[in-house]
């Protein structure tokens, strides 16, 4: 049995404990589907739910409005960091980036100024303009490791199992793990499965709409039905044995979100909207949101670059100003936006009007919690002498951004688990208050 | 577990320990119909238990032969006319249309390939056509490849799933839609572009055994394949980077531009018969048809068998059908969504009473929980262990398939009659309930289980029909059944 299976089956331990606990409290001998619908009445699934709930007392802590939420964004296919934060002045490195990017490189009526000689992609205005003067938005260039290979595949998973290319479980699973108990909700993947970084023990909720999170099939026969299955499952090992408890008992606190107030009507159209739009109301519930994912692909930007990374970045910027303004100056200071891709590409364009894959890529970090507005960690001017094979070299760990960011402000603790051999060197992106 | 193969199937499976990860138990019959076909139906259980798995797996072997395009169903064939033409000949027809570009051809391919997965006899070969897609994978439903993805199905790998990985890998890096989506098309000697060059090596052949000079080699060499006005092939030698090129083991002067497209041939069929790229090939094919994490011994003896016939595709599959792991495995796969789907569909016994409407159906079913055939947008393929598909929302868009598939709430399905489902007619409550759990799920099931479904109906196992709520719950009843992990597991 893998480590993997092990922690699979001790989540699902965990969640059987409850059931045991829901037992006790019921009382399994005179216990009939009768007796439990008669108790509850036709009120469904929320009062199912909530039931389900409260035996979760045992280790299931009480959301509090000054918890601190960590959302992190995957821009999956490798997102050009030099496009979209630009070495804009000489000592940066621009006239070698023009020399072998041509017209890729954004001209100064397609940048917004930031600081340091840096510029952004005005496809990001929007958020320049909302967060830049608060100091809600900073990016840190030339990130990477030499653990990262140029394979979208090994990448990836190398970044989210949080620096090693066999650990049986995500990165963001160990910090879940290192906080303690939390709610049902308290981690959520917006997509079609769960991602690398929450595989692992911690139980997590995936879903694609908040709003069709409810089990199927009239009022009357819900409630027996749910039970059925849970039954069902009660001594199935694997990832379904977590799985479907974790889902079943999680429909109580679905129902409560799905009737918090509804926020913005401007989200723009497509997964990553709607991504957003379905995280600010689980934010606007309070049920203890700790960490959540959404993935965003269409970023392998091997032709054709220009235009189809400028209508992916201004996607995103109408996606993220959006949230931001739905979330509102007060509670957006408890949430915490990093957005991350697997790796840079090649600094010279090919003969396609695109980038093959390269090395070094951008984070761009905003919301609660930053320093200030600004741009950090190391880079070195852009030249023949300091490219990795003709690529932006590594030369900000990314686990140095992400350590800071889970230890200041979520009160992770030691990384030692979390980041296993990070020699650990904050760059002074965060601060805890 | 032993890993031994034998010469025939029904002494692998006399060789086999009678075991099962629970719930489910030892089943030859429905084992072999969970993992080689997209789920067993009565008929089909019915032959593998009049005439042995040997016998069923020969009878599939002709039926490949037979119907190697979209015949496995007539009805279904019917609904993908333009599958048939040229990427030249699908533009001309939209530009009958009045347009210049569509989607018809991809929409086409989604929908017949969803109904033969559900409806075609020839069930073998479309599992193989479903993993070759996603081991080569070209996404469907990606706008550059609107006119050229129908045909790569059918004249890559549909034409050799069941024959060598050599010339299914030869025509897939001459095929449009290939050198279109990973950009070889755009690749020339003076920019060369290594997208194609990168996942040849790390998805289509060797994995990830290989440096980045051996990337930047195998671009330089493949310069040249590109596609003409019409979409269609063309090596022009005018773009083919020459001068001597080394990857991994394979050495060539390239030394004319002329003599470029058959050195590009020399380097894929090294790379087809190349040791990783059995171990890669048969590693994902046991991960397919076995569990998800099949022994080395398994591995090596099912890689053996591509070497030793000359990288050709059955032997492999006869192996692991020959294979006592095969058979002591029931239990350890977890269906993907649009599996489960297939799965419910062919076990209940659903046609279609409108083939288009039944397809469309499936069509945004499947898509909507992440999993539509031939659609994953990366070039690695769907993802086929069950840690690669956890999610709470899809578990609850399945089961509401479930009771929706069953009542025939959606176009074109009609619903399952569950009086017809008991085989008779039962003597109470109970026996209804081991009749309908026998039906679906193929296995008599424990009497804890029994029990929960006789609380779930909330009545004694001896209440008669005509008194049992079974009157109304028929339904519901079906699908709880089906939610559970004796149709979950496979």
């Amino acid at each position: 049995m893998t480590n993997f299976d092990l922690a699979v089956q001790h989540a699902a331990e965990r969640v059987r404990c409850n059931l045991q606990a829901q037992d006790d409290a019921w009382g399994t001998s005179g216990w009939t589907r009768r007796r439990f619908l008669a108790g509850l009445g036709m009120v469904g699934v929320a009062a199912l739910g909530s039931q389900l709930v409260t035996t979760r007392a045992a280790y299931a802590a009480t959301p509090s409005t000054d918890d601190h939420t960590l959302i992190v964004i995957f821009l999956r296919g490798a997102a050009d960091g030099l496009h979209i934060l630009v070495p804009n002045s000489a000592n940066l490195g621009l006239d070698y980036l023009r020399a072998v990017r041509g017209d890729l490189v954004p001209g100064s009526a397609d940048l917004v100024a930031l600081t340091g000689g840096w510029a952004l992609n005005a496809r990001l205005r929007p958020l320049y303009d909302q967060l830049w003067s608060t100091g809600e938005l900073g990016f840190v260039p030339a990130v990477s490791t030499p653990g990262f290979s140029r394979s979208h595949f090994q990448a990836q998973q190398f970044l989210e199992r949080g620096g090693s290319d066999t650990a049986s479980t995500g990165w963001l699973d160990r910090v879940l793990t290192s906080l303690g108990p939390g709610t049902t909700f308290r981690a959520v993947s917006e997509g079609d499965a769960t991602p690398m970084s929450l595989a692992g023990p911690e139980p997590s909720i995936t879903l694609t709409s908040i709003e069709d999170f409810a089990f199927p099939g009239w009022d009357d026969i819900r409630p027996a039905s749910q039970e059925a299955v849970l039954q069902l499952y009660r001594d199935v090992g694997g990832t379904l044995g977590a799985d479907v408890p974790n889902t079943i008992t999680a429909l109580g606190t679905a129902a409560q979100i799905q009737a918090a107030a509804s926020g913005s009507p401007n989200y723009p159209d497509g997964d990553f909207g709607r991504a957003l739009k379905d995280l600010a109301k689980i934010l606007r519930a309070e049920v203890g949101l700790q960490v959540a994912t959404v993935d965003v692909g269409g970023w392998d930007t091997h032709t054709e670059e220009q235009n189809e990374l400028d209508n992916q970045l201004e996607y995103a910027a109408d996606a993220l100003q959006t949230f931001f303004a739905d979330l509102g100056p007060t509670r957006r200071q408890r949430v915490t936006v990093a957005v991350m891709t697997e790796f840079g590409r090649r600094v010279e364009m090919n003969d396609s009007g695109g980038t093959d894959h390269g090395h070094g890529s951008v984070m761009w970090l905003m919301g609660g919690g930053l320093a200030q507005s600004g741009v950090f960690g190391k880079w070195d001017a852009l030249s023949d002498a300091t490219l990795d094979d003709g690529d932006v070299a590594g030369l900000n760990n990314p686990f140095n951004v992400l350590g800071e960011l889970v230890q200041k402000r979520l009160g992770a603790g030691s990384l030692t688990t979390v980041f296993p051999g990070l020699d650990y060197n904050p760059l002074g992106v965060f601060t805890t208050t | 577990m032993s890993n031994t193969v034998h010469a025939t199937v029904s002494a692998a499976i006399k060789s086999a320990k009678h075991t099962a990860a629970a719930p489910l138990t030892w089943d030859p019959t429905n084992h072999l119909l969970a993992r080689f076909t997209f789920g067993p139906t009565a008929s089909s259980r019915a032959y593998v238990q009049k005439h042995g798995a040997g016998a069923w797996y020969q009878r599939q072997l002709e039926l490949a032969a037979t119907y190697r395009g979209y015949d496995g169903n007539s009805h279904v064939a019917a609904q993908g006319p333009l599958l048939s033409m040229s990427p030249y000949d699908v533009r001309e027809w939209l530009k009958e249309q009045g347009d210049e570009y569509g989607w018809d051809a991809m929409d086409q391919l989604t929908l017949v390939t969803l109904g033969l997965q559900a409806w075609s006899s020839a069930q073998l070969y479309e599992t193989l056509v479903d993993f070759f897609s996603n081991h080569l994978n070209v996404p469907n439903h990606n706008g550059d490849v609107w006119n050229t993805r129908h045909a790569y199905d059918r004249d890559v790998i549909r034409q050799y799933a069941t024959g060598s990985f050599t010339d299914m890998l030869l025509a897939s890096a001459k095929h449009p839609a290939m050198l279109i989506y990973l950009s070889l098309a755009d690749s020339t000697k003076t920019a060369v572009n290594e997208n194609y060059g990168r996942e040849l090596l790390e998805l289509h052949t060797v994995g990830l055994n290989y440096t980045e000079d051996d990337v930047k080699n195998a671009a330089k060499l493949l310069t040249g394949r590109t596609i003409d006005d019409n979409m269609h092939y063309l090596f022009d030698d005018y773009i083919h980077g020459t001068g001597p090129v080394q990857v991994l083991g394979f050495t060539h002067p390239n030394s004319t531009a002329t003599g470029g497209e058959n050195a590009g041939d020399d380097l894929v069929r090294y790379l087809a018969a190349h040791p990783d790229t059995a171990q890669h090939l048969a590693r994902k094919l046991c991960v397919r048809y076995v569990s998800d994490n099949p022994s080395t011994s398994l591995v090596n003896a099912v890689a053996k068998a591509y070497t030793d016939n000359h990288t050709q595709i059955l032997p492999m599959v006869s192996t692991i059908l020959r294979s006592t792991e095969f058979w002591e495995s029931r239990g350890k796969k977890v269906r993907r969504p649009t599996e489960n789907l297939l799965a419910t569909i062919r076990v209940l016994g659903i046609g279609a009473s409108n083939w288009s409407d039944a397809l469309q159906t499936l069509h945004w079913m499947t898509n909507d929980m992440g999993n539509c055939p031939l659609d994953w947008p990366a070039p690695n393929g769907y993802p086929d262990v069950a840690t690669a598909w956890r999610s709470s929302g899809t578990l609850l868009d399945i089961w509401g398939t479930h009771l929706g598939l069953v009542g025939g709430w959606w176009d074109g399905l009609p619903g399952a009659k569950v009086g017809a489902l008991y085989g008779g007619m039962p003597a109470n409550s109970g026996d209804a309930i081991k009749r309908l759990t026998k039906r679906l799920t193929g296995m008599t099931w424990s009497s804890k289980h029994l029990a929960v479904l006789q609380t779930f109906l909330g009545e004694s196992a001896t209440t008669p029909m005509s008194k049992s709520v079974l009157r109304w719950w028929g339904e519901p009843l079906a699908a709880v059944i089906l939610d559970g992990p004796h149709h979950a597991l496979r």
